[in-house]
This record gives C-alpha cells, structure tokens and sequence, in this order.
C-alpha cells in the first residue's frame, strides 16, 4: 500500500489574495503558499482557478509552468469547470514526478472530465454525485459504477479514478457522517482509490475545532480505506494524525523522527 | 486467493437488472467478494467469466505430494514471496544425484554418502531427503539396475530421463515409492505424460525457455494432468536464478496458474565439478524459490549451513523461536560445572550459548521455559520470575542431576537475586552483565 | 501460449555509493529492482567483496587461514598479500583489539596500524571497529582523519555514537559512513534520519543492518532485509535507500559448526571445508536478501562468491 496522497488546497481562488494574484498574473504570493505548503509535505498541489470564463487556458498554462518550474515539477491537480483550462495546463504538465489529476468530474453534468482525463492519461476525481446530495449509499455506489464504466470503457485503468464520496458538513448533516465513512469502505472494498473535500465536515466550526475535527475524521476515514484527501497541509495536527495513521496502516515504516521526514 | 469486488465487476454483465437483489452490479460484485452471496445469484454472468473467476480463485500454487507412507513430503503450496508476509508452507528438498554415468565405485561411494548426513536439529531430523538419479545414454550402469539401489537408500526418487521406454521400465521398480519422473519437454510430452499418469507419479516438465515450459505446462493440463512440477534448470547459473523467480513471482504475485508448481533446480548441470559453488547456489535456490536442489554431494560442510538456513527461513514470521527448556552443557561442562540460566528465546539462546562457548569455560547452560519470549519481556509477563524459575529447577530436577550450586542469571533480571536465594536455599545467586557480548569476559574472570 | 513476464522494475532506486579512490575505487547500489533480479532491469554494480584482515594479524586466524599467509611478517604484508587474492574488491581492517574488555590496545597503536596498511595498498578501504561504542567513537574519528582523501567506509555508527562518528567521518573529512543497526529496520531507518539531520550527504551513507550465520537467528536477517529493500524500492522511503554492507566472517568463522576442530567433531569432516561453507552459504543468503557488499575471510570463499556474482548479474 502506499502513502496517503495529501492535495494542498490552499491555492484557491476562492482565496482573495490568490485570486487578485492569478488575475494580476503575480507570482509571489502563489509561490509563497505553494512553498509553505510543500514545505509542511503536501504531495500534490491543487490549483483552483475557478470558472474563469475566457482566460481559463491561459491563466491555467501560467501556474502549471511557474508552479512545476519553481518545485520540481510538483504534481498539481487541475481544478476547475473550463475544460479547455485543463487541457491547456496538462499541455504544458510535466509528469515526471506524477500524473496530473482533473478536479473533478461528477456523475451528472461534469461526466466528460472522464472522458477528458482519458484522453490525456491523467488521474480524475470522480464525486459520487449526481444533481443534489445523494439521498442513501445505494446512490453513491450506483453513481461509482456509471464513473468507473465510463472511464473503463474510455481506456483508463481503475486505479487512475480516484471517488469522492463528497465529505459533509457535520453542522447541519451530523447523522450523514457515517454513510460517507461506509461508503469509503466500500470504495476500498472494491479496490478503489478515494478522495475529497475533508474539512467540508467542518465548516462554520470555530477555528480553533476545526483542526481537531478533521484530524478526528482523517483517522476515521483512513481506517476505512481512504487513500487520499483534499486538506490543508499546513494544519499541522491534521499532518500529524495523517503521518500516524500511515504508520499504523504500514504505508510507512516507523522511525522515531517519522514526524520530521 | 481472494478477489477484489474489483475483478468480479469488471466481468459482470453491468446491466444493472436488480435481479440478484441488489441495486447495481457494483453492490452485486462486493458481495459476491466477501462471500455474502453466491455468483449464481446472478443469470448473466458469461460461462467464459465465470470459469475465469472460479480459476482465480484457486490457490496460486499447487501443493504436489511425492513420497510413500512417512516419508511422504508436500513440495510447493507457498502463498506469499516473502518470509515477513505469511510463513512458507513447504521447506526445500534436497537431492545428492547419481548417474548411469558414473562407474561401479563411485555410485557404491555415492550410496554411501548420502545416508551419512542424518541428525537432528532443535526437533527437526535433517538428512538428504531425495536421490536423483539420472539417464545418460552412452552410460557405464544400466538405468532400472541403478534406480533399484538408489530406491534401497528408502529416499525419494527424482528420475531423469526422458526416454518413455526406459523410464517405463525404471518406474516399475520404484513407483510404489512414489518418484518424480522429471523427463517430459515440448518433444516427448504426451508419451511421458502416459507413462507418469500410468505409474500414479509426478511428473517433471523442462524446456528451452520459460515460453516452452509454459507451453508444455498448458498442454499437460489440456490432457488432464496436474500433478507436476517444473524444472527450472537453465542454461547457466544467471538463466536458472531467472527462471526460479520468474515462476514463483508469475504464479503468487500475478495468478498465472500455469506456473503454480514447485520447482526443481539441478546445480549439477550449473556447476558441475565446484562444490563450493553448489553449496552457495543450495542457499541461493533455499532463499528464491527452489522446492527441490539436486546437488552432487551433500556432506555434514555442506548441511550444516543450509539445513540451519532452511530451518530459519521457514520460521513462522510472528512466532518467536523457541528451543527446548532443559540443560545444556557447555564447553565439556559437568555435575560440578557453575550453572547460568536464561530464557528460551532462540534468538537469546544462541546468543548466550555463542559467547559461552567462545569463552571456553565449562557451564551448565540451563534454559528455562519462557514461552520464547526475550529475557525483558518474559521477565515482565511473569514467564522469568523467582518463583517460575525456582519451580523449572524442581520440575526437571536440576539439584540432583547438578552439585555445584553457583547460578549465574542475567544482568537485566539482577533484581531477582533476593528472591532466588530466598526460594532456593543453598544456591549462590550471581548477577552476569546486561549484554550477551560482555559474556567472554565475565566468564573467563569468573573461572 | 508463450510467457510474458510483468516487469519488476521500481521508480524508485538504491542510492549509489562510491568508495575508494581511483580505478580501484568500487561501486555498490544503484539497482531499481529486488536483488538480483538482473533479468527485471539491468543491475549496473554486482554486489562486491571485501576481505578482513584484524589487528591481531594471525594470530586468533584457524590454521586454514593462516596458510594463506605464510611469510608474512607484518599487518602490511598480510594486507598486499590479501589485495592480491582472486575477487578481491575492497579489504576491511577490524580494529578488533581496541575493546577495552580484550586487548585494549590504544587509539594510536591502531591507527598507526591502519596507516600502515592504507599505505601499503591501493584498493579501497572499509574500517570495522571493536563493538565497544566509547571507544569506536575515539577510533573512527581517528581512522576517519587518518584516511583523510581515501573515502574510505567506516564501519560503523550506532544509535550511541552516531553524532561523533557521523561528524568526524562524514562531515569532517568527507569518508563514507555506515549506519548500524542490529536486525531493527525502524532503528535502521531512524539513524539513516539523524545521520542526515547532521548534515551528511545521505549518498555518502551506507548500512549495516545486521547479520548472523546461517541457522542463528538468521530469518531476522532475512526479514529486516527484504523488508528494507520493500520500503526503498516498493514504498519509495528515501531513508532506506541506502546500499548494505553486510561483514559476514565474523559471524560465519565465529559459530561452532565453523570453529569445532576435527578431534572434537570427528563425524562432522574437515575444519577447513566446514568454515568455506558456512561462509559461502551465509554470504549468498544475505546477498539474496540485499547485501550489496559481503566481507568475508577465507580466499577460497571469497573467490567463489565473486565469481558468482559475475555470473548473475
């Protein structure tokens, strides 16, 4: 088994400072953020454009090659609705140190971002949605079958869709929350890779719980086959318990220093 | 071997009818993984699937048994590649090797060679278990004359010979012991495949490459016999080490059943004449995937090693290794000889009976019943106290079979000394150092 | 139906580590598969051989050792000697009679012997120790300053003297160091991480993880082996990376089926082919787990297992 893939999240548009720094096309505060969050062992890095209607492709072209320029060649996942972004950022993406993902396809209106990912040999998110939020996991799982047959129908192998079974706000829908934990479980039952929005659970917490919760859930979640998860690196109690739970499920050997590495 | 829901869905027929029951195909083929439902719950599964699926569930390897009555063996059957994954099932098979080849002297030599390595190991007999006898045919020696004695040795027999003929003949006068015959290839298949079946043995299958052996492999099954094993044997030492592991990993890591069958490795045909060299490739065949090794000669320099080798490899991996409780005297130690226990914990044992040893000064090494845990361990669990220790000394009786009345114990457990002597009256309780290594010393200030 | 093997290849490979100096200087590492397995990609460095020599010379050798180096009047002597035996790629010097507990011989006595043999030789050089940590802490960073330009190995820090040892040898005067660990492949990994923290090139680091003769315990080896080379290779764990020196005469020449004399043990046979054996069929037990270096004693053993290694890989 191999180690949980951590999705650094903290490159959204929905972030004003990165936003008015991917209008303005200014790279320091993008490699600022992008760095502290390497820096506290994302694995990928998220690239939340928005729908950016119009300079999509080219604004998504500038942060694939600033971002992979200054790392590396860090692994990004590709996150926004304009298709024609993606396909230019996967243009000019290099994949030596791992494919890129398209965040994300759904199994309603975004189903062709499967066919998209395909098409260029990249890892696609697919949630386990269709209009609205899934009423029971029969939906969920019914949803996870037509995602799966369409990407192996178009040539991907099984391992490249990684399922979201959309984490939700505890807030609001506590008595959901373990339907989305038995729906990892049957994702990993099946043999299937999974990821998400984890500290959707969350959201509207005080800030000081917020840590605590999605660190609760993480472990939960890993126990129940999760193999990846959209977060903040740089809350570091949430790395912790990550680190720890990879440990505990031998993704990683032990050493005294495992926090440190 | 078990299968994800993964593999049944993509053979499903994914029309999602609710048939079965469930609401999709996917739920369907979950189930069907962790055995809540039967397959057949489902009208729609192609024959071709569902024969690929049954044939995936299959163990990955073939456990094939040779040998009659107690000296029956089970080569193969192995489910993991590596020791720390799950215990290997079935401990490679040694086999000294005769030939028609050979003149009268050196087979009676032979003969009585093999039968001389035999003793016991921590329980386990170790002995050569198998004699190989091979067909050459400008040979001194006639073949069924030579399997006739090789037979009277009361080992198992490995034929080599791929002349159905003779080997018809040689199996007459051996088959009750249940051989090998390891004589078919892609030319003489279905002859040896008649002869082998008819005598009720296994048969052995080699070829050019891995590709031939496969083949041959594929159409002794099409004729219904799964009762082989395969001779791995290539060209040179690298081509053989090749085709070990790439069988083993093709039948447990990638469920090619074709290849599930234990192996034969021959070094006399790798490293004829160099018995040096045959006795690292015995490790290197024990250590990557050889069931059987034919070597031509398996002396106590030879055995001593590798017998010591297989019997750690095939260790359970999360089972400590115990040796026997009792007394072990040391160095020509005897009844007034300073006594020093410890665990028996293997791993301990050896240890302590390594730098007693090195130290040369006789003692009783006295090993108590631990449940084979370390002296730390078994100390905390209740399994090493004064009294589990002082009650081991009167069940085996140690104060009659023993005068001196020194007892070193080890520097770790150093509290027990009050209570030893307070249970044990008359005895000198003495504390040795923390670490094993520190043991030369001691033991040598001591005397 | 023809066969078609799934390649075993990894992304992920061994570091490759240098020792030695000039044409004579030897490469181990830098596989990407399981070891060995040559036919999955191709294995630019066969695993190595080194012979040991000690500092008491002759002395503690069996006579079967000793024959082989008759005529030699000084530690100097047995080295060129031992250089010029069959297979041989690195010699290894054992400090043995350092240990306070033994022969205590003095820092400077030793180190004035292993400038004598670096002087008389030219192939590279590993440096063993006497198992006492204070005093191997004082040696190595003696032997590391002496050898200063010879990126020698030296062989090895531990848990308790790592940050003397690591910085003298690897920071100070730039020689290779070795990571030791006894069979404990969490303990393995963790001194590779401290040994970097210190700032030492984790390519200028190799590991002795631990050994012992064939029949001893050895399913550790086997298992804290494998399970090292599964971490670097399957998971990718750059702290494991390291290649694996792994001093097997000591172990192998040191149990009774190896030592026991022919008066002692009639039934057992000569002295001589028992020890060759036990060697060889350690040796290639710990190279098939993941060795890429042995150190062994008897010439014969060391032919064999060099030879060996021409022909797999």
């Amino acid at each position: 088994m191999g180690k949980f893939v951590t999705i650094g999240e903290r490159l959204s548009t929905t972030a004003p400072a990165v936003n008015k720094a991917f209008l303005e096309r200014d790279p320091e505060p993008i490699l600022k953020r992008a760095k502290q969050q390497l820096d506290a062992g994302a694995t990928y890095l998220d690239v939340n454009i928005g729908p950016a209607e119009g300079y999509g492709p080219d604004l998504m072209k500038w942060a694939v090659e600033l971002l992979q320029g200054e790392f590396d060649n860090v692994p990004l996942a590709l996150d926004t609705s304009n298709k024609a972004a993606i396909e230019a950022g996967i243009a000019v993406y290099n994949r030596s140190k791992g494919k890129p993902i398209v965040n994300s396809a759904d199994a309603a209106g975004r189903i062709e971002n499967i066919d998209l990912a395909a098409a260029n040999d990249a890892i696609v998110i697919a949630l386990c949605n269709g209009e609205g939020i899934a009423k029971d996991n029969d939906e969920r799982m019914g949803y996870c079958q037509m995602l799966l047959e369409r990407g192996l129908e178009h040539g991907m192998e099984a391992e490249d869709l990684w399922f979201d079974p959309l984490f939700l706000v505890v807030k609001g829908m506590q008595d959901k929350q373990m339907q989305v934990l038995e729906c990892i479980k049957m994702f990993s039952d099946m043999g299937l890779n999974s990821t998400g929005g984890l500290s959707n659970n969350s959201n509207g917490m005080p800030k000081a719980i917020r840590p605590i919760m999605d660190s609760a859930l993480v472990a939960m979640a890993m126990m129940q086959g999760l193999t990846s998860a959209i977060v903040n690196p740089n809350d570091l109690r949430l790395m912790e318990t990550i680190k720890s739970c990879d440990v505990f499920k031998g993704n990683t050997l032990y050493a005294d220093s495992y926090l440190e590495i | 071997m078990a299968l994800k829901g993964l593999d049944i869905f993509k053979l499903s027929p994914k029309k999602n009818c609710k048939e079965c029951g469930c609401p999709t195909c996917m739920a369907f083929s979950m189930k069907v993984a962790q055995g809540a439902v039967d397959i057949a719950a489902c009208p729609y599964f192609a024959p071709e699937a569902l024969a690929k699926l049954s044939a995936a569930t299959e163990p990955p390897m073939k456990t094939i048994k040779v040998g009659a009555g107690d000296a029956e063996l089970s080569l193969g059957g192995e489910t993991v590649l590596f020791r720390h994954e799950k215990t290997f099932v079935s401990r490679t098979r040694y086999a000294m090797s005769l030939c028609t080849c050979m003149d009268d002297e050196t087979v009676a030599q032979k003969l009585e060679d093999i039968k001389k390595v035999d003793y016991e190991r921590i329980g386990e007999r170790m002995f050569v278990e198998m004699v190989y006898v091979n067909y050459s045919a400008d040979g001194k020696q006639d073949y069924v004359e030579l399997v006739k004695k090789a037979a009277e040795t009361g080992r198992i027999l490995i034929l080599d010979c791929k002349d159905a003929e003779i080997a018809k003949a040689a199996l007459e006068v051996c088959k009750d012991g249940k051989p090998i015959l390891n004589g078919a290839d892609a030319s003489n298949y279905e002859a040896m495949n008649a002869v082998a079946t008819a005598a009720g043995v296994v048969l052995g299958v080699s070829g050019a490459d891995l590709s031939e052996i496969h083949d041959t492999v594929e159409k002794l099954e099409g004729l219904g016999n799964k009762n082989l094993v395969i001779d791995v044997t290539g060209a040179d030492v690298k081509e053989t080490f090749k085709n070990a592991v790439q069988i083993r990993k093709a039948a447990i890591k990638d469920g090619d059943r074709t290849f599930g069958y234990p192996s034969i490795v021959n070094l006399h045909k790798i490293a004829a004449g160099d018995l040096h060299k045959q006795a690292a490739l015995l490790s290197l065949f024990t250590m990557k995937y050889g069931s059987v090794i034919v070597a031509e000669h398996i002396g106590y320099a030879e055995a001593l090693p590798l017998y010591g080798l297989r019997q750690n490899l095939f260790t359970d991996p999360q089972k400590p290794m115990k040796v026997e409780p009792g007394i072990y005297p040391l160095n020509g130690a005897d009844e007034n000889s300073v006594c020093l226990t410890t665990v028996d914990f293997a791993l301990t044992y050896f240890l302590v009976s390594g730098e007693l040893e090195r130290s040369g000064v006789p003692v009783n090494l006295i090993i108590n019943d631990a449940g084979g845990l370390s002296v730390l361990t078994s100390w905390a669990a209740g399994k090493f106290s004064s009294s589990s220790i002082a009650k081991f000394f009167q069940e085996q009786d140690i104060e009659g079979k023993i005068k001196s009345r020194k007892l070193i114990i080890p520097g770790k457990v150093a509290v027990l000394k009050g209570e030893l002597e307070a249970k044990m009256p008359g005895w000198e309780i003495i504390i040795a150092p923390n670490e094993a290594v520190q043991l030369v010393k001691f033991m040598k200030d001591f005397a | 139906m023809p066969f078609t093997a799934k390649s075993g290849k990894f992304n992920a490979s061994i570091n490759a580590v240098e020792f030695g100096t000039g044409d004579k200087a030897v490469k181990i590492g830098g596989e990407n598969v399981f070891p060995l397995y040559s036919f999955d990609a191709a294995i630019e460095n066969a695993p190595k051989v080194g012979i040991e020599i000690t500092d008491f010379g002759m002395e503690h050798e069996p006579e079967c050792i000793k024959k082989y180096y008759e005529g030699c009047a000084t530690l100097a002597d047995m080295a060129r000697k031992a250089a010029s035996m069959e297979g041989v790629d690195f010699l290894s010097f054992r400090m043995e009679g350092g240990d306070p507990n033994g022969a205590n011989k003095s820092t400077e006595e030793l180190i004035g012997e292993l400038k004598e043999i670096a002087d008389a030789v030219d192939l590279p050089l590993v440096v063993c120790g006497c198992k006492n940590v204070e005093k191997d802490a004082e040696l190595f960073s003696k032997a590391a300053e002496a050898l200063n330009g010879k990126n020698a190995v030296i062989l090895s820090a531990k848990e308790e003297n790592y940050k003397t040892v690591g910085a003298a040898a690897g920071l100070a005067y730039k020689q290779v160091v070795g990571a030791e660990s006894a069979v404990d492949i969490n303990l393995a990994k963790q001194l590779n991480v401290l040994i970097s923290q210190l700032g030492v090139d984790s390519k200028s680091v190799v590991m002795n993880v631990g050994t012992a003769a064939v029949g001893y315990g050895f399913e550790y080896v086997i298992s804290t082996m494998d399970r090292v080379k599964a971490a670097a290779l399957q998971q990718g764990d750059a702290n494991l990376q390291m290649p694996i020196i792994t001093p097997v005469a000591s172990e192998a020449w040191g149990v009774k089926e190896a030592m026991a004399s022919e008066t002692d043990a009639p039934e057992w046979g000569s002295q001589e082919e028992r020890g060759i054996d036990m060697e060889v069929e350690t040796a290639m037990a710990v190279i098939a787990a993941g060795s890429n270096a042995v150190i062994l004693k008897h010439p014969e053993s060391i032919k064999i297992i060099s030879g060996l290694m021409k022909e797999l890989v």
